[in-house]
């Protein structure tokens, strides 16, 4: 069938970044920060619209993409995530560049990337957004054009995104090579059609999509790219790739690897699973040793990617309502991570606006400069180490039950033991706010009261996910369930 | 005919050399140059996949024109950053691009 209806709200935000780079071709002097707004405008009115589908009949567009509620978690996400980048980007971006309408028009295309990651039932559609989401990326960390890291950043990160593409594409010319099929349900459908026994294409054609899709979540050894890209990029453009594209790569493997190639899991569940705890291991290790904060959050993050990773070997060691709760897990984990990274993004943008050091020591006695950020920092590190009241708490503990079997049993306990060891370089970053007098000038300084207002409404979000999580585990649930529907899974036949 | 392993052969083969490029070379148009043979490796591929195995059905060439139009954006994209980065510090050598690591 073809539906065009099934993605007006990606319509307006595309149409939206038009306008507003439109906007500033033919009005040169309109404000910068006004652009920030109206894109934030723009990301409201995404939402709304997606509103609209929560709940609806999934629907497919001749079987190439899909829009059930699986689409709209991430579609409501992405709006959300556009939402506080662009408002904490408004005046960052208007101090240091005289044109700012590609960078709001890009985020917007981003989340729609994101979101068609999302709806791909098929591996070009899921190639071409996974581009559309990449492109827009690398432009978006080499846009401070004067700046010397800035540019390195996204010169690494393109060459290392073209190798990963590449990878990606050569293990599904393989897949495809075996099924004769590019949607998920024909792989799937051939997959268990074929008498069973290992077949070296398909391992190879597993592991190779697995290093790609790893490459794009910055899973160890993939890595590398991300501490760079990170430093080197614009501040809320590190927010927005520590979010949107971490998610934007777990909504491609959740449907890649739950529609498609569950039903060979035996073939990359383990691959999965030691990719988890290498890349947990890995993030929170080196973190430890990181000077910059940036940089300290890009490991951080690897170490939560490594966290994710879990469940998806859940899913495939699980029956289908095994891989329900571990996607669900997955899905409410992403709601905290997110609601806490773009907290202390909004903190530290404000305070980086003020300072302009975005190293460890420059947050020397913000407690006494500036105790609400300095409180709004502790309150994201603490989400981010998983303690009690705070969204990383309540969604943690969601997701390791989820991920829980017998066999990841020993992934989930070395976890538990990582999230040990990342409270340790969290309170460093409070220890340095909290325990030295700031350096320097030492009178109080004031927050923008844009950000002021975004560091509260994200502080309450993340409270309220933390003491009372029951509406956002209702919305991970409802998304998690048309994976796993029979007919859209061909044949949840499993390899024992 | 030709059979087909011979093609499967021929693109691995390709594309090993391409991801040789890639950790060998040192200047980014090269890198750059040698991610392309990897993507037309894939094409290969896919094109003869489609060829022997989908008689009939055309997803693999779609697939292999998909991936040249992606492949020249992508080196369009590139391109104008290598030069932004030439423009910064006189140099398109990924060694020398070291500011940031660790």
């Amino acid at each position: 069938m073809r539906d065009y209806t099934i993605f007006i709200p990606e319509y307006i935000a595309a149409g939206s970044a038009v306008a507003i780079i439109g906007l500033e071709l033919f009005m040169p002097k309109f404000r910068k920060d006004g652009l920030a707004y109206l894109t934030a405008l723009a990301a409201v009115a995404w939402f709304v619209a997606g509103l609209f589908f929560i709940g609806k009949d999934p629907k497919s567009f001749q079987g190439l993409i899909a829009s059930d509620d699986f689409t709209t978690y991430f579609r409501l996400l992405a709006a959300g995530i556009v939402f506080v980048v662009a408002l904490m980007s408004a005046h960052y971006m208007r101090d240091r560049t005289k044109t700012a309408s590609e960078y709001y028009g890009l985020m917007l295309v981003g989340g729609c990337g994101m979101v068609y990651m999302a709806a791909a039932t098929e591996l070009i559609t899921a190639y071409i957004s996974l581009e559309l989401l990449s492109f827009t990326l690398y432009i978006l960390v080499g846009y401070l054009k004067r700046d010397n890291l800035s540019s390195e950043a996204s010169l690494k990160y393109i060459l290392l995104g073209a190798f990963s593409s590449a990878m990606f594409l050569y293990g599904m010319s393989l897949i495809y090579g075996v099924t004769g099929s590019t949607t998920y349900a024909g792989i799937a459908e051939a997959l268990s059609g074929r008498e069973s026994g290992t077949d070296p294409a398909v391992i190879v054609g597993f592991m190779l999509i697995l290093a790609g899709v790893g490459f794009k979540v910055s899973a160890a050894p993939f890595h590398m790219w991300a501490p760079d890209a990170y430093e080197g990029a614009p501040m809320p453009v590190t927010a927005f790739l520590s979010t949107l594209s971490k998610a934007a790569g777990f909504a491609l493997i959740l449907r890649l690897f739950s529609a498609a190639i569950v039903v060979d899991a035996a073939e990359w569940r383990w691959a999965v699973m030691v990719l988890a705890a290498l890349t947990m291991t890995m993030g929170n290790l080196i973190a430890i040793q990181q000077k910059n904060l940036k940089r300290l959050i890009a490991y951080s993050s690897i170490g939560q990617v490594g966290y994710m990773l879990i469940t998806i070997a859940a899913i495939g060691y699980g029956d289908p309502q095994g891989g329900i709760n571990a996607t669900s897990g997955l899905l409410i984990h992403i709601i905290g991570y997110v609601a806490s990274t773009l907290l202390f993004f909004t903190a530290l943008t404000a305070a980086y606006n003020k300072t302009g050091r975005d190293d460890i020591d420059g947050l020397k006695g913000l407690a006494e400069t500036q105790p609400f950020l300095a409180l709004v920092i502790t309150c994201s590190l603490f989400s981010f180490a998983g303690l009690p009241f705070f969204a990383g708490f309540a969604t943690k503990l969601f997701m390791f039950q989820g991920a829980t079997t017998s066999e990841t049993m020993w992934v989930v306990g070395l976890a538990v033991l990582n999230s040990f060891i990342s409270l340790y370089y969290y309170l460093m970053i409070i220890r340095q706010m909290y325990l030295y007098e700031p350096v320097g000038e030492t009178a109080r300084w004031k927050v923008n009261p844009v950000l002021g207002g975004l560091a509260v409404a994200l502080v309450l979000a993340v409270l309220f996910i933390g003491m009372y999580p029951g509406p956002a585990f209702t919305v991970s649930e409802e998304a998690a369930k048309p994976l796993f529907e029979p007919g859209v899974a061909t044949g949840m036949a499993r390899v024992p | 005919m030709v059979p087909l392993e011979n093609y499967l052969v021929l693109s691995a083969i390709v594309f090993a050399l391409g991801v040789y490029g890639v950790l060998a070379r040192r200047n980014a148009v090269l890198v750059l140059m040698a991610i392309e043979l990897m993507l037309n490796a894939v094409s290969l591929n896919f094109i003869a996949f489609a060829a022997y195995l989908d008689p009939g059905k055309i997803t693999g060439a779609i697939f292999a024109v998909f991936i040249i139009t992606v492949a020249a954006a992508e080196v369009g994209l590139a391109l104008a950053i290598v030069i932004r980065l030439f423009r910064n510090r006189a140099t398109s050598n990924v060694d020398e691009a070291a500011i940031l690591k660790w």
